[in-house]
């Protein structure tokens, strides 16, 4: 984390609640789909900011693209007058309603402080920048305050739950990211840990994983003459975040979920099309 | 709060953006409007999903809030099919209007 880092993450947080707040309080519907781009694409910047580039993308793509697309065409179609805007007098339960989602936010951040340990936090940052400086891996520990004694609802024993909440990465740089997502890699492919291949059996440190091709570290770490370089290319050309982890959990671990999308896709576009008939023939 | 961002400032400011789209839904009443406020809870909740992704350095949390942007394509474009429909016979897109369930 540098100077600009922080920067743009309060550049782009004020930005989402500004334009949040201007798509629920403007009256004008043309105006609040402008003021919900503008909010994808601040969106779209705390994605790159967590080293989720092709979230960002995507999100570019199908919010700021198709469904504000979707959006701006209804609000022209529809051609609103000014007296069918819906929006034109004072309620009292506007009150109740903000003091509502002010309770809400209360309440949620309340539980969010309960459950991350803001000191502990700090602390594991600061082991992080210790580590980086001195080209160590980076696993330091920023724990959750979720209490140590296995509930007894959990099947397992106390070692597996203690593994639930092991030292997780700190606030590292992008270039600490990437050198873990490749331990992390190697691990898989070296049997000592287990990847989501979707087969939920018990860890089995004898069994040897297949990692598919396209996640191997060496292969991502050739170069388009075909040679071996000495080191990952540090900073934003690493393997996390980008399209090809994704695509290898869509086919492996999640490939029902993603067939059943495709499902819901066709029965959307054919719900919507019979609904936005006039007559159905 | 430190003026680095950490888990929590992510956490935090995807619960303020829901409650926002929370505010919206209770006090809008052009249903277009209601709609866009959904929208903003729902890319909330992707900002949490890869907040956690990124803490825990797996990328499950990402193909999540992919399936979250898929199904709520899938919602605005059907209940963009139903605003349409409800303004045809009502002449408004008022959410007060629709309702004859209750009766």
């Amino acid at each position: 984390m540098g100077f600009w880092e922080p920067l743009f993450f309060w550049f782009f947080a004020f930005g989402a609640l500004l334009t949040s707040c201007a798509v629920i309080f403007t009256r004008n519907p043309l105006y609040c789909a402008l003021a919900l781009i503008a909010d994808f694409f601040c969106f779209a910047g705390l994605y790159v900011l967590l080293s989720a580039h092709f979230m960002a993308v995507i999100q570019v793509l199908v919010y700021g693209g198709a469904i504000m697309v979707l959006f701006l065409f209804i609000i022209m179609l529809l051609n609103l007058r000014d007296d069918q805007l819906a929006d034109n007098r004072f309620q009292v339960h506007y009150l109740l309603g903000i003091a509502g989602g002010v309770l809400f936010f209360l309440f949620s951040t309340n539980a969010i402080l309960a459950v991350v340990d803001m000191e502990a936090v700090e602390e594991g940052r600061e082991a992080a920048v210790v580590q980086m400086e001195e080209d160590e891996p980076i696993m330091v520990a920023t724990p959750s305050a979720i209490p140590g004694e296995a509930p007894e609802y959990f099947v397992g024993d106390e070692e597996q739950w203690q593994a639930l909440f092991r030292p997780l990465h700190a606030d590292a740089s992008e270039m600490a990211v990437e050198t873990a997502y490749r331990e992390r890699l190697r691990g898989w492919r070296d049997g000592v840990a287990q990847p989501s291949d979707g087969k939920y059996e018990p860890f089995n440190p004898d069994r040897q994983y297949e990692l598919p091709p396209s996640l191997h570290p060496e292969v991502v770490e050739l170069d388009p003459q075909g040679e071996y370089k000495a080191h990952a290319t540090p900073g934003r050309k690493g393997l996390y975040g980008t399209f090809k982890p994704i695509s290898v959990k869509l086919v492996n671990r999640f490939v029902v979920p993603f067939e059943l999308t495709a499902i819901l896709l066709l029965a959307s576009i054919v719900g919507a099309v019979i609904l936005a008939k006039r007559r159905v023939s | 709060m430190s003026w680095e961002p950490t888990l929590a400032h992510f956490l935090i400011l995807s619960a303020a953006v829901f409650s926002i789209g929370l505010v919206g839904v209770m006090i809008r009443r052009n249903a277009i409007i209601v709609f866009m406020s959904i929208e903003l809870m729902l890319n909330s909740v992707n900002l949490s999903f890869i907040a956690f992704a990124r803490y825990r350095f797996e990328m499950d949390g990402h193909v999540f809030a992919f399936f979250v942007m898929a199904v709520a394509a899938a919602e605005a474009a059907v209940a963009l099919a139903i605003v349409i429909h409800v303004f045809r016979h009502k002449r408004s897109v008022s959410v007060d209007e629709l309702a004859d369930l209750k009766y």
